[in-house]
């Protein structure tokens, strides 16, 4: 206690003596979650400025005689003639481990009332000096355990694979499906049942939705055990424009704290199209000029320098990284409007999902065509790569050929085959939401379509093998599950014990 | 009030011509303007408009705004305004106020500058601080 009073005792000393130098502006113009400022003279670009009643502000437009300034917060208690001045600091959120399993706003202020947020550690929402990151190629993967995307499109760590699609396709619950799958690998990981596993920490941030639809992730994500290792930060619609054009930042700046620190985090962006939105409108009020669909010119810039903040840094700086999962809604299936061209040519490749896929019950609905992943497949473990090399193409060409069966004509045995094995894959690939599937049981599961033990079954049937398979390998072969874990590739053993396994099932299998 | 390239590259032109020895000069001012509404470019309403507002900044650049909570002695001030009219030039106009709610102390604004030695200001930082 003396120590304490002690502490007072000498600030109130260095206080007495200290004389603040500050720089200070009026408020000549408010509205919109916005103020034109005059004065301010010192002020830095993105510098916390603070306002009348504890109201801070972030200062965005420096003119030569004004400072556009957006506000953070209660934005009534701003008015015409206020004083504001210079704080010398920028924007920053608080970091670290204590983020997890919260829901925060963008300045990183719980919105769970599970109480305040105890972390010594902030980040500001834009690096400063963003240096050369010493960077290092992509080699790990992220498992979403979703297997159409594990098998054809897969995601390394450090990654920025982007989801795009129209509404109601399946990109959230791809974002989902890969939050939980990372809990359960995180969960299975301290346990020691993955060899040298690296959590991977995930932030969920929530641009413009509805706040019922947050509501409906968080529940989900807490049903599944997935919020020990999630940070969500949830900008809704009825939140500022202001808050929503800085959220994914905020998501970035946490990120970056797992990878400073050696961690692994991934980073959902839901979605950079409302995000543009929100950053068009902060910029109108601000009277920025605009350009294409009425985006401010530097919408590019805005995109790309966010996306930049994702990447794996070399191991002697620690091995840490921070993937990325941009998701772009487009209408009516266009990627050729302004915002998702900007973010496909930013991103290391796309998934993306079709609404006739979704229609036809193909869910995730992921156009095969059009997906890619331009780095993953380095960071595939082997065993994916010896079941799945082929699958993409096997696929691929299915859809040729199912197009051109349809007008009726014979069919050679080998094309019958080649159909018939596609629509089998195209059944082991549609996937229940909130149903990740780990790695070993999706090489399994490939290994028996590859091996022909497929063949016999109905198409209609398909599913069902396949998630009684996975019963009975999770139940009776857990050995063999944990062989394919643990050497991530399939070896002459292995693959006699999957023969074997299969052999078994299939008597009990009518 | 929307102000335009034109409004804004006029008003500056007319503020640069403002200046006699780097000091504001008010025959040169009026003249300005005179002769700004005799021509009447387009605008020319907006341009006025500008042209104060630069005008009024400028001004307050040069003005020293002292507030103390309690009355300071003859010596104290003329002192004061020595100092600051070193720092700022000869053209500074001061101003004295006396604002108890500092609580004691001192506030002194320039411009976009200040300078709080107030005890108002050190409480508030305290607060902030613990
Ligand atoms: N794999 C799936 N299986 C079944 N239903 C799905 C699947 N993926 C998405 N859905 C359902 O489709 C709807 C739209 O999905 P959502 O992820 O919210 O779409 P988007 O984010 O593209 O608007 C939701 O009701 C969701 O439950
Ligand atoms: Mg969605």
């Amino acid at each position: 206690m003396s120590s304490i009073l002690e502490e007072i005792e000498t600030k109130i000393e260095g206080l007495k003596t200290s004389t603040t130098k500050s720089n200070v502006g009026v408020v000549r113009e408010t509205g919109d979650g916005v103020a034109r400022i005059e004065g301010l003279s010192d002020v830095m670009l993105n510098e916390m400025i603070e306002f009348p009643n504890g109201v801070f502000g972030l200062a965005l437009n420096l003119e030569e005689t004004e400072v556009g300034a957006i506000l953070l917060g209660e934005t009534t208690k701003v008015s015409e003639g206020d004083e504001v001045r210079t704080t010398g600091k920028l924007l920053q959120v608080p970091v670290g481990k204590a983020l997890l399993g919260r829901v925060v706003n963008t300045i990183g202020q719980p919105l769970d009332g599970k109480g305040e947020i105890k972390t010594d550690s902030f980040y500001p929402l834009e690096k400063i000096a963003p240096g050369v990151i010493k960077r290092r190629s992509v080699s790990q993967p992220v498992q979403t355990g979703i297997m159409a995307i594990d098998a054809m499109i897969p995601i390394g760590r450090g990654q920025r694979e982007l989801i795009i699609g129209d509404r109601a396709t399946g990109k959230t619950t791809i974002a989902i499906d890969t939050i939980i799958s990372q809990a359960r690998l995180n969960k299975a990981g301290e346990k020691g049942e993955v060899k040298d596993y690296r959590p991977l920490y995930c932030i969920y941030v929530a641009v413009g939705q509805k706040n019922s639809n947050v509501a409906r992730t968080l529940a989900v994500l807490e049903k599944e055990g997935a919020m020990p290792y999630t940070t969500i930060i949830s900008a809704p619609a009825s939140d500022t424009a202001t808050n929503q054009y800085l959220a994914p930042f905020a998501g970035a700046a946490m990120g970056e704290w797992f990878m400073d620190n050696g961690m692994d985090a991934l980073i959902i962006y839901d979605d950079l199209s409302k995000h543009a939105v929100a950053y068009r409108q902060v910029s109108l009020v601000l009277r920025r000029p605009s350009g294409r669909e009425a985006y401010p010119g530097d919408v590019f810039y805005l995109h790309s320098r966010l996306l930049e903040r994702s990447a794996r840094v070399a191991e002697e700086f620690g091995g840490g990284s921070v993937t990325a999962l941009p998701i772009i809604e487009t209408q009516a299936g266009d990627v050729s409007a302004y915002i998702p061209t900007n973010v496909i040519s930013i991103t290391d490749g796309q998934i993306y999902l079709e609404t006739d896929l979704f229609y036809q019950g193909i869910r995730p609905a992921i156009s095969v065509g059009l997906s890619v992943s331009r780095v993953g497949s380095a960071a595939q473990i082997k065993a994916i790569k010896q079941v799945a090399g082929k699958v993409k193409l096997d696929l691929a060409q299915f859809r040729e050929l199912a197009a051109f069966a349809q007008f009726g004509s014979d069919l050679d045995a080998a094309t019958k085959a080649r159909l018939d094995r596609g629509q089998r894959i195209v059944e082991l690939f549609k996937q229940k939401q909130y149903n990740p599937i780990p790695v070993e049981e999706q090489v399994a599961v490939m290994w028996a379509m590859q091996n022909g033990y497929l063949d016999a079954v109905p198409v209609e049937r398909v599913k069902e093998f396949q998630i009684k398979l996975q019963d009975y390998l999770q139940t009776r072969k857990e050995s063999l599950l944990a062989a394919i874990r643990d050497k991530k590739q399939l070896d002459e053993n292995i693959e006699s014990q999957l023969r074997a396994a299969l052999d078994e099932f299939k008597t009990t299998w009518r | 009030m929307k102000i335009n390239k034109e409004i804004r590259r006029l008003s500056r032109e007319m503020l640069r011509a403002s200046f006699t020895d780097g000091q504001l000069d008010p025959g040169r001012i009026a003249s300005l303007v005179d002769s700004l509404i005799a021509r009447k470019p387009r605008n020319y309403i907006g341009v006025l408009k500008n042209y104060r507002r630069l005008l009024r900044i400028e001004v307050e650049k040069r003005r020293a705004r002292i507030e103390t909570a309690s009355e300071v002695a003859r010596e104290t001030s003329s002192r004061l305004v020595a100092n600051l009219k070193k720092k700022y030039g000869g053209d500074l106009t001061t101003e004295f106020v006396v604002n108890p709610q500092l609580l004691g102390g001192m506030r002194i604004r320039v411009g976009s500058d200040v300078w709080d030695g107030s005890v108002r200001d050190r409480l508030e930082r305290l607060e902030q601080q613990l």
